[in-house]
């Protein structure tokens, strides 16, 4: 695969920017640091994996920069617009436009055939892309009729990728996208995302657990203790069919 | 010491207090109704029955024109009898300081030495008339209220065309004038009619009827067959003008009492089993809500080996648990609202004590039969808690599979949003539970109609009664049937633009084995202030032969247009004479029949005096008039018709407005109930959904719009089928408390159909809203980690 720098729009250094985010929960009478004081900066088009244990802090700083939670403390860009000023309403407006979200249990909506379910979000975008268009980028056109039960586990997933991509987001946020998939499967869906960030141009970030993953990535952020420990660039990209699972 | 399965049982319900309360407050208002009716009802039956017994109220009552006092041993005598007295009653006019309006009187003779032991007076004040003293009397206790009488007060009244100075020197009530009402009356009105007791002998002097009476009232012993006493009686006071023996249920005051304590037993046959329907509803879909979620507790349960009869019976305590709490609620509820009524009664009916009082038996049915329907609401999701194989129940239960339906190409084809099919197929997904919301909705709506049209059927009454049958300002009644130049005397009075003269004869009617008492009224031909109305609002004409009777008539009699009854004069004559039954009149009061004056004058066998005049007067000069009639010595009695009018309408307003309200707050209840638990199973249902869509974007509210947007189309759908059910539910109720008195019209609003479903709608948008807010509370980063529940 290439190695080639994330293109970007012109004038724009940063998709996401962040400064000392931290973020703590009280549970009770202790408080657990999730986040210490991270500084971030994400550009445009770049393909950035999170890696690290369970409760390093990965999924808490995706929920962040994701609009689906608050740091602590510590201030937060997209582009030009500062997610930490924003309220409940505009932060739902921002995860509209501009977020798509994969998460490991594909959460499609049970009632609603493939097609409904990108539906759902092209109901509401902005610019959409049409949800066949969406679906035929995922290889699931001939599947749109299909009900989430009538699908295999990693054809779910693709519809949930062709359910985020199909707003044209600015950015792509994956939460164990392949976490629940063999390898084959698995595979599909992260050249899916591959095909999304080059072609679409779109900026991705993907939690994982799988080393192998990291190699896709022009980046990747390694989280221990709820700080990023070491960012490892990758001048060498590897294609998804490449990953040694 | 509380075992740990109770201890979760306590959770549970305290966790789902909302959901709890909801249930309970439904199931309370089945208790409370009940209660509340039973027992009023009951409270009703035994002081009527007490005092019944304490004062001897009797079994049978006969009124003559005249006959003399030795005649009562005679009736004493006849087999069966066991007392018999005989009374003077008289009605006069009375004048009360500073009223100008007409007040009437009921005078009754008492014995003076305190001998009278049939309809006996219970003093509340002062005492009975003393033997010589001419002008004392005993007021009833509503009249004295009304005017500011007291002991010691004196009015004067025209008793059989003496004008006499009277002394009140006590109050009290007896129990044949428990409900007292004005001859020609609708309602009581205490203000304007009254009941005096005087001496007898005071009484033979003022009515020119020494040692003879017009009235007597009999005891009978038991196992006295009442038909044979009545034929005795009656062949008896022939000769005297005898009209005609009658029993409880045709002496006014106990049948008014009758018609109150029928229209609560159908109030209790008909509202409290609603309440339970949709109780028993609410805790079936709760507890399988519960049941589904604990799938998995219940296979480790059973694993740690709990017996099915121990996790059954876990389950059942709940809805056990709901029912006694509700139980309690309902008591509360039903005692004090039961208190308020038995106060309103106090108000229409005059006994000398009333406490509501509920036997224990009442509420142990009330308890019963709310434990008997949350346990029938529990068995479905008890048998499914039984019937879980544990192995089964620790796996999570098959994932919710869809396919396409007919429901699904419906929304296809309509183009729902994907928002819209997920709304619509969740509602086929569960039809069930649709189908019991929709049920539970449409209920809450028919009890709310079906109650809101009695306005509609009073407003309808009133207008034909009121409006449309009677056309005259006064009725003047004369103190026996005058003749023409009777008329023309009330024609000359300054302000008298027209008069008419009425006349009804007592008679019995008879078609096969049917026997009815009533009166046959007859107005003048071409009469103007008179009129007939039928059910369509057509004025219809009076026979020119033959009779026209009441529907009510007509159904008692089973008879239709084109039959023949039999008519026998009561009093004077006994002719009896076949006439055919010309038309039916649909009116709403009483059992009546009507005829030409020409016929009138058949049965009785002479030429048509006047018993009373309709007139219609210049309004302004309304006081004239009245002035004017006072002093006339013919005239018994004058009613106005608009007083009658405004105190039936005071009547409507303080009644039905005070019912209205209870029912609306009733009918919301099981509106708010039903959509409350249907909202929260719905929202804990979709809940990872409802984040999903959040995390997608979605704002609160449109997420919000997914509950509210289900919920609104059950109510949608639910408004059609309740209006359908008010309509039945209705008619039965309207035929429930339809009695010989009163016949409600059947004759509901367009519009209240409108307000029925609006208030319904309101208050289960309104409940939604309430749950639509917890939408705000959602966790959407729980739902990026969690497998589908």
């Amino acid at each position: 695969m290439s190695d080639e720098k994330p293109s970007g729009e012109p004038g724009v250094e940063f998709v996401f920017r962040g400064t000392g985010l931290t973020k703590v929960y009280r549970s009770g009478e202790t408080e657990v640091h999730a986040l210490r004081e991270v500084d971030l900066a994400i550009v445009p088009g770049e393909m950035v994996v999170l890696l690290g244990p369970s409760g390093s802090g990965k999924s808490t700083l995706l929920n962040i920069i994701g609009g689906l939670d608050r740091p602590t403390d510590g201030q937060l860009w997209y582009r030009d617009l500062e997610l930490t000023r924003l309220d409940d309403r505009h932060l739902t407006e921002f995860r509209r436009d501009r977020v798509g979200f994969i998460f490991q249990f594909y959460n499609l909506i049970p009632s609603l055939t493939a097609e409904e379910n990108v539906r759902l979000v092209t109901d509401i975008a902005k610019d959409p892309m049409d949800a066949r268009e969406a679906l035929d980028m995922v290889g699931l056109a001939d599947r749109a009729q299909h009900y989430p039960a009538q699908l295999s586990g990693g054809e779910q997933q693709r519809v949930a990728v062709a359910r985020a991509i199909a707003k044209r987001p600015g950015v792509l946020l994956c939460d164990e996208p392949t976490g629940a998939l063999d390898s084959r499967t698995g595979m599909r869906v992260l050249e899916t995302l591959c095909r999304a960030n080059s072609e679409l141009g779109t900026t991705v970030v993907i939690i994982t657990h799988n080393r192998g993953i990291g190699k896709m990535a022009h980046r990747v952020l390694h989280f221990l203790d709820g700080r990023i420990a070491e960012v490892e660039a990758n001048d060498q990209r590897i294609s998804a069919s490449e990953i040694q699972w | 010491m509380v075992r740990a399965l109770d201890r979760k049982l306590l959770r549970e319900l305290w966790r789902i207090r909302g959901q709890v309360l909801a249930i309970a407050v439904v199931l309370a208002a089945a208790v409370a109704t009940f209660v509340l009716s039973m027992g009023v009802y009951r409270s009703l039956v035994e002081t009527r029955d007490a005092y019944y017994a304490r004062n001897g109220f009797a079994d049978l009552f006969v009124a003559m024109t005249r006959a003399p006092r030795s005649v009562t041993q005679r009736i004493a005598a006849i087999p069966g009898v066991e007392r018999a007295e005989g009374t003077i009653n008289q009605y006069s006019t009375l004048e009360l300081p500073r009223k100008d309006m007409p007040v009437r009187a009921l005078v009754s003779s008492v014995e003076e030495g305190g001998a009278t032991l049939l309809n006996h007076v219970t003093l509340r004040e002062g005492r009975m008339p003393r033997p010589g003293n001419a002008g004392e009397v005993v007021i009833d206790e509503a009249f004295a209220r009304a005017n500011l009488l007291r002991p010691g007060s004196t009015l004067y009244a025209l008793i059989y065309g003496t004008r006499q100075r009277l002394v009140v020197v006590g109050v009290g009530l007896s129990p044949d004038h428990i409900y007292s009402i004005a001859p020609g009356d609708l309602i009581p009105d205490s203000e304007r009619f009254g009941i005096l007791w005087m001496g007898r002998r005071a009484l033979e002097a003022a009515t020119d009827r020494t040692e003879a009476i017009n009235a007597i009232a009999l005891k009978l012993g038991r196992g006295a067959v009442h038909a044979d006493v009545i034929r005795q009686v009656d062949h008896i006071l022939e000769p005297y003008g005898g009209t005609g023996a009658y029993g409880r249920e045709d002496h006014m005051s106990h049948a008014f009492l009758d018609n109150e304590l029928a229209q609560l037993d159908a109030m209790n046959r008909v509202i409290p089993p609603v309440f339970l329907l949709v109780s028993t509803f609410l805790v079936y879909i709760v507890l399988g809500r519960i049941i589904r979620t604990e799938r998995t507790q219940i296979g480790l349960l059973k694993a740690f080996g709990y017996t099915n009869r121990e996790i059954g019976w876990h389950y059942l305590k709940f809805a056990l648990a709901v029912a006694v709490f509700a139980t309690i609620l309902g008591y509360a509820a039903g005692v004090s609202m039961g208190r308020s009524m038995t106060r309103l009664y106090a108000e229409y009916f005059q006994f000398p004590f009333l406490r509501y009082t509920i036997s224990a038996d009442v509420f142990v049915t009330a308890g019963g039969l709310s434990l008997a329907s949350a346990t029938l609401g529990a068995l479905g999701g008890v048998r499914s808690a039984i019937g879980l194989a544990p192995a089964v129940a620790m796996s999570p239960p098959s994932p919710p599979s869809y396919r396409t339906g007919a429901t699904e190409r419906l929304g296809q084809w309509a183009g729902f949003s994907a928002v819209g099919q997920m709304i619509i197929r969740h509602i086929a997904r569960w039809p069930g539970r649709s189908a019991i919301t929709v049920t539970g909705i449409a209920l809450s709506l028919g009890l709310l109609f079906s109650t809101m049209q009695f306005m509609d059927a009073s407003r309808t009454m009133l207008d034909s009664f009121f409006f449309r049958a009677q056309r005259q300002d006064l009725t003047v009644t004369f103190i026996e049937p005058r003749n023409q130049s009777a008329l023309l005397e009330l024609a000359q009075i300054p302000g008298v633009l027209r008069v008419e003269g009425t006349r009804a004869i007592p008679v019995v009617m008879a078609s096969g084995n049917r026997r009815e008492r009533t009166a046959i009224e007859s107005t003048e031909p071409g009469s103007l202030l008179a009129a007939h109305i039928d059910r369509s609002g057509e004025e219809i004409a009076m026979p020119a032969a033959g009779l026209m009777l009441s529907r009510q008539l007509a159904d008692q009699l089973e008879v239709g247009a084109g039959n023949e009854v039999y008519v026998e004069l009561l009093g004077g004559k006994r002719t009896i004479t076949a006439l055919p039954v010309a038309s039916i009149v649909e009116e709403f009061v009483g059992a009546r029949a009507y005829a030409s004056p020409d016929t009138v004058e058949r049965i009785a066998a002479d030429a048509a005096p006047a018993g009373s005049a309709l007139l219609q007067i210049d309004p302004a000069a309304r006081r004239n008039v009245l002035i004017q009639l006072k002093d006339m010595p013919a005239v018994l009695s004058v009613t106005e018709r608009d007083a009658a009018l405004l105190k039936f309408q005071e009547m409507i307003d303080e009644n039905i407005f005070t019912m209205l309200f209870f029912y609306i707050a009733f009918a919301s209840a099981i509106a708010v109930g039903v959509v409350y638990n249907s909202a929260r199973i719905l929202f804990s249902e979709r809940e990872h959904e409802l984040a999903t869509l959040r995390v997608l974007g979605y704002h609160r509210r449109e997420v919000g719009m997914i509950l509210v947007g289900e919920i609104a189309l059950l109510v949608i759908a639910a408004i059609p089928v309740g209006c359908v059910a008010g309509y039945w539910l209705a008619q039965v109720m309207t035929a429930m408390f339809s009695s010989d008195l009163f016949r409600l019209p059947f004759a509901p609003n367009r519009a209240t159909y409108g307000y029925a479903s609006l208030i319904v709608s309101l208050a289960a948008i309104a409940t939604v809203a309430i749950v639509a807010r917890r939408v705000g509370q959602l966790d959407m980063i729980a739902v990026l980690k969690a497998r589908e529940a």
